[in-house]
């Protein structure tokens, strides 16, 4: 099993919480929202996304619950728990650690 | 918590249910591609082009599931390798650590699983045998033993697949090429082997039809044990004739080494003999050589109650031919092995559960020091424990990780435990006890409940040695300690220090009993025996079976006696069926005793002994009133007896019993009437430790029996003593196939001491060593608190203090801990200690005040001397270089 660098799986977990924490949603749910948020920009393999669901779900940081889906079909559908929460915090702070660091770092270097 | 329990069950679901969890998954893409469908159709794709359209963009399905899988499993398994791969790693960092705690737990292991075994050995292993869950054991009527007769009916009747009976109380002489050995063997029912099915080393057991009693058989079956320690473990044994009561017996087979026998109690006769004519003469009559007892094998499918039923129904059958009415009634059926053993030796069960919760105590306190070990390496580590906090580690993780630390520990210490275990199991096995039978214990590592307990150990050692760290890691003051504040004057009532107050009270509760059990010990020492046993020897004289009749035997005793006498130095010698306070102590009994020449009887309860003109003067024991036995007491004249002051106080108070005649049981089913001649002082019969008995003394030549043993006594003036071995060559001139065994008093009654002395030597031992432990718990507290108190020590001394007030401001603290840990111990040892009191000689209550004093004062002064080494060190600070350091 090939496993994703610790920056994609990192950045995969940090949208997927992104994703989850206005509402539970199901996985497909997830992957058309982060592609729309993103205006198309961030194709993920739609496969991609489950690894990281369950992972974060052995976590704790999300929970599943029975929900219906828009057309009506009973889905498994992910949501926040306080812990995701936190983390989610956690991943967001040292993401602007990041892009602020590499922004210096790009723009200085032009 | 319930967060927790969601995801435990999740876990367990993944790992053992993974076919509902890979079900459910494919049910979540499959909606995930419906959906994609849907959107697709309604983006105008056709049906086939929206569904190929969806797949491709949703990737290889088989792979996705194998990564979520992959998900599931490895995010427990992972972990776990991962913190057991780290803890060790950084365990084999602190070498010296490593090596202290893992011995001290080996031992502390070693002493449980030693005890254990023993425990299972004695008391709850079945015998080896052939499916022992099938075997009975049964006793009719009253007692424990049936005839040979008996035996051969209830066998014959087919109530049980098998029934076999086995006897233990017998010995024989074997004789090697130089010497005459008493032994006990296993003399059994020619079925036995046929029956138990154990398995044998070499050769193979007699059968039923080889065996037969009335064929005599000259048959014999080897322990291991007798094979290799006595016979050299002779390769060419088989076939090979050994000497058993002056008669060759052919080896047939040596049983396997991990035979355990039907006895219990881990008792291992070494010999297994036939019943026959040649060790019980006559087998149709009651002769007592001739009585067994019952071991049965259940049909296949019968169950313990139509066992019990179908014997019953035999021996409601068979008993209208005997005259003593054994056989009327079950009196009990029981299986083999397991719980129900601990009901038939109570004090023994009770002192082994005792032994086990000292051992279990002991373990305790050795977690408590490793726990302390821990917490100290946890504090210097504090800076590695933040950044993994940092890092996002959660409290579960570091527990995590540091459970499995105690778990290496735990399990390191197990292994050397269990090694240490064989040794000391096989020294045990090994121990000169003075016991009928040598004691076999087995300590077979791949027994069942042993695993077992060994596994609960290294779980519980786990959680002892890793609780304290685990509570420390994960407090929040904890998390703000690692963010490099300061070491604080450190709170009084850390962990450490209700570590050490819990080690201290454990240690009072064990030193506490260790004080009893010594007490005890003295204390049966000084106890009065009621004879002399300064100047007085006793040889134990096994004759060969059917070499004399009982008028014939009482001849020899005579002879032997005078010859005795005749021996330079002896003032008395005399002759008994049993000595007191021995193994063959003489007998007791119950009976229904009328007074001759009046209609009164009274229900009396007894020890009896027969013995013979002298014995009172070569014992030192006073006649009160009346007179001893004369040479002229003999059979066929009037019947005299003599009985002791607690059997007058019992059954004749305020009366004058001498000349009365009272009708006792004896040689003929109606008893005989016997005067009473004489009173004798008080004494000991079985143990030293029994409430006083009632005794009566009968004469020896006018009950003597066809018992094959007997008991000389020789009494030495003052300031002489006579070498075992001279009295042993007098007797042995006279016949020399009688097996004799001749010691001083003293040591005789080694039997008797055996139980205070195993229970002080045991406890004892244990007591030490929890007292140890806790005195290196002590010290260690105390040691670190010192070093941690530098500054604070180098201040109080800049300021003025003295280096004594500076010592008692160490010793006081630890002595608060010490002093605690007291106070909780002798509240628990009130409650705990008082059943111990049936251990105890009359007199010596659990609650012993000397004992608990003497334990506290104990307890209290090693205590100082353990917390004032290291606080001598606090003495050397040096104020300006330790406040430089600040």
């Amino acid at each position: 099993m090939s496993r994703p660098s610790d920056l994609i799986q990192g950045t995969l977990d940090l949208l997927i919480l992104k994703t989850v924490a206005l509402e539970p949603r199901h996985g497909w749910a997830i992957a058309k929202r982060i592609q729309q948020m993103s205006q198309d920009v961030l194709q993920i393999t739609q496969g991609s996304l489950y690894p990281a669901l369950h992972r974060l779900e052995q976590q704790g940081w999300l929970k599943a619950q029975a929900g219906v889906t828009d057309s009506g079909r009973e889905a498994k559908f992910y949501a926040l728990t306080a812990a995701g929460r936190k983390q989610l915090a956690r991943e967001l702070e040292s993401w602007d650690r990041l892009s602020t660091a590499i922004g210096l770092v790009v723009r200085e270097a032009e | 918590m319930s967060r927790l329990l969601d995801r435990v069950r999740l876990r367990i679901r993944s790992l053992v249910g993974g076919g509902a969890a890979d079900a459910s998954l494919r049910d979540e893409i499959e909606l995930h591609l419906q959906e994609q469908i849907d959107e697709n159709i309604a983006a105008g794709m056709t049906r086939s082009e929206a569904r190929s359209s969806a797949v491709r963009a949703f990737g290889p399905v088989s792979l996705v599931e194998e990564q979520c899988r992959d998900t599931r499993r490895v995010a427990i398994v992972e972990s776990v390798v991962q913190d057991l791969r780290y803890s060790f790693r950084s365990l084999t960092r602190q070498p010296l650590l490593l090596v202290a705690a893992v011995s001290s737990i080996a031992v502390a292991i070693a002493a449980n699983t030693s005890v254990f075994t023993i425990v299972n050995e004695l008391m709850w292993a079945p015998p080896a045998a052939r499916s022992p869950e099938r075997l009975v054991e049964m006793r009719m009527g009253g007692g424990s033993h049936v005839s040979y007769r008996q035996w051969w009916d209830l066998s014959e009747s087919g109530a049980l697949d098998g029934l076999a009976g086995y006897n233990f109380e017998t010995s024989v002489n074997w004789r090697t090429a130089d010497e005459v050995v008493s032994l006990m063997p296993m003399v059994v029912t020619p079925n036995f082997f046929d029956v138990i099915g154990p398995r044998f080393a070499m050769g193979r057991g007699f059968t039923a039809d080889e065996a037969r009693a009335e064929s005599d058989p000259a048959l014999v079956v080897l322990t291991h044990r007798f094979w290799r320690e006595r016979l050299g473990a002779d390769p060419q044994v088989l076939g090979r004739a050994l000497t058993f009561n002056a008669r060759p017996f052919t080896v047939i087979g040596v049983l396997s080494s991990d035979f355990r026998s039907v006895a219990g109690l881990a008792l291992s006769p070494e010999v297994y003999l036939p019943l026959g004519p040649s060790l019980a003469p006559d087998l149709n009559t009651l002769d007592p050589a001739a009585h067994v007892q019952l071991v049965g094998r259940l049909h296949d499918g019968q169950t313990l109650a139509d066992g019990r039923a179908a014997i019953a129904a035999a021996g409601q059958r068979a008993a209208p031919a005997y005259v003593f009415k054994n056989l009327e009634t079950v009196g009990q059926f029981t299986f083999i092995g397991g719980m129900q053993q601990f009901g038939r030796q109570e004090v023994v069960a009770a002192f082994l559960v005792v032994l086990l919760v000292a051992v279990g105590s002991i373990l305790a306190i050795t977690c408590a020091n490793v726990a302390g070990l821990l917490l100290s390496r946890l504090a210097s580590r504090g800076r590695e424990m933040a950044l993994r906090v940092a890092l996002g580690a959660s409290k579960r993780r570091l527990a995590q990780q540091l459970l499995a630390e105690g778990f290496w520990l735990a399990l390191l210490g197990a292994a050397g435990g269990l090694l240490l275990m064989k040794v000391t199991t096989g020294l045990l096995s090994s121990a000169p006890l003075p016991l009928p039978a040598p004691l076999d214990i087995h300590a077979d590592l791949t027994d069942s409940r042993l695993i077992s307990y060994a596994v609960m150990l290294v779980l519980v050692t786990t959680f002892l040695c890793a609780v304290a760290p685990v509570l420390q890691a994960t407090r929040k003051s904890q998390m703000a300690a690692l963010k490099r504040l300061p070491a604080g004057f450190g709170r009084r009532w850390n962990l450490r220090n209700l570590l050490v107050v819990g080690q201290v009270a454990v240690a009072l509760v064990l030193l506490l009993t260790a004080f009893l059990f010594l007490r005890n010990l003295t204390l049966s020492r000084a106890l009065d025996p009621g004879f002399d046993v300064s100047r007085t020897s006793v040889a134990l004289v096994n004759f060969v079976e059917g070499r004399y009749t009982p008028a014939s035997r009482l001849v020899w005793l005579e002879q032997a006696v005078e010859r005795l006498r005749h021996l330079p130095g002896v003032e008395h010698a005399s002759y008994g069926r049993g000595a007191p306070l021995t193994l063959r102590s003489g007998m007791t009994t119950g009976a229904k005793v009328p007074v001759e020449g009046t209609d009164r009887a009274f229900q009396a309860f007894y020890q009896n002994n027969f013995v013979g003109p002298g014995y009172f003067e070569t014992m030192g024991i006073e006649i009160l009133a009346g007179r001893g036995f004369r040479d002229d007491d003999r059979r066929g004249g009037p019947a005299v007896i003599v009985v002791n002051e607690e059997f007058v106080r019992r059954y004749f108070p305020g009366e004058d019993p001498l000349g009365v005649s009272i009708r006792l049981p004896g040689p003929t089913p109606s008893g005989y009437p016997a005067e009473i001649v004489g009173i004798a002082r008080d004494g000991k019969y079985r143990t030293l430790a029994e409430e006083q008995q009632a005794g009566v003394y009968e004469a020896y030549s006018q009950r003597s029996n066809r018992d094959r043993m007997a008991h000389l006594f020789v009494r030495t003036a003052d300031g002489v003593t006579i070498a075992p071995r001279e009295i042993a060559r007098v007797i042995g001139e006279l016949d020399p196939s009688a097996a004799v065994d001749v010691q001083p008093m003293k040591s005789a009654l080694a039997f008797a001491f055996l139980p205070s002395q195993l229970g002080a030597a045991l406890l004892g031992t244990l007591g030490a060593l929890g007292l140890l432990l806790a005195m290196v718990g002590l010290f260690a507290v105390v040691s670190y608190s010192v070093s941690r108190r530098v500054p604070e020590i180098g201040i109080r001394l800049a300021l003025g203090a003295t280096r004594g007030a500076v010592l008692r401001l160490v010793l006081r603290d630890a002595m608060t801990l010490a002093i605690t840990g007291c106070i909780i111990g002798l509240v628990a040892a009130w409650f705990v200690t008082s059943p111990l009191s049936i251990f105890l000689v009359p007199g010596l209550g659990a609650s012993d005040p000397a004992s608990f004093v003497g334990t506290t004062i104990l307890l209290l002064l090693v205590s100082a001397a353990a917390a004032w080494l290291p606080a001598r060190r606090a003495l050397a600070v040096d104020p300006v270089s330790s406040l430089r350091a600040e």
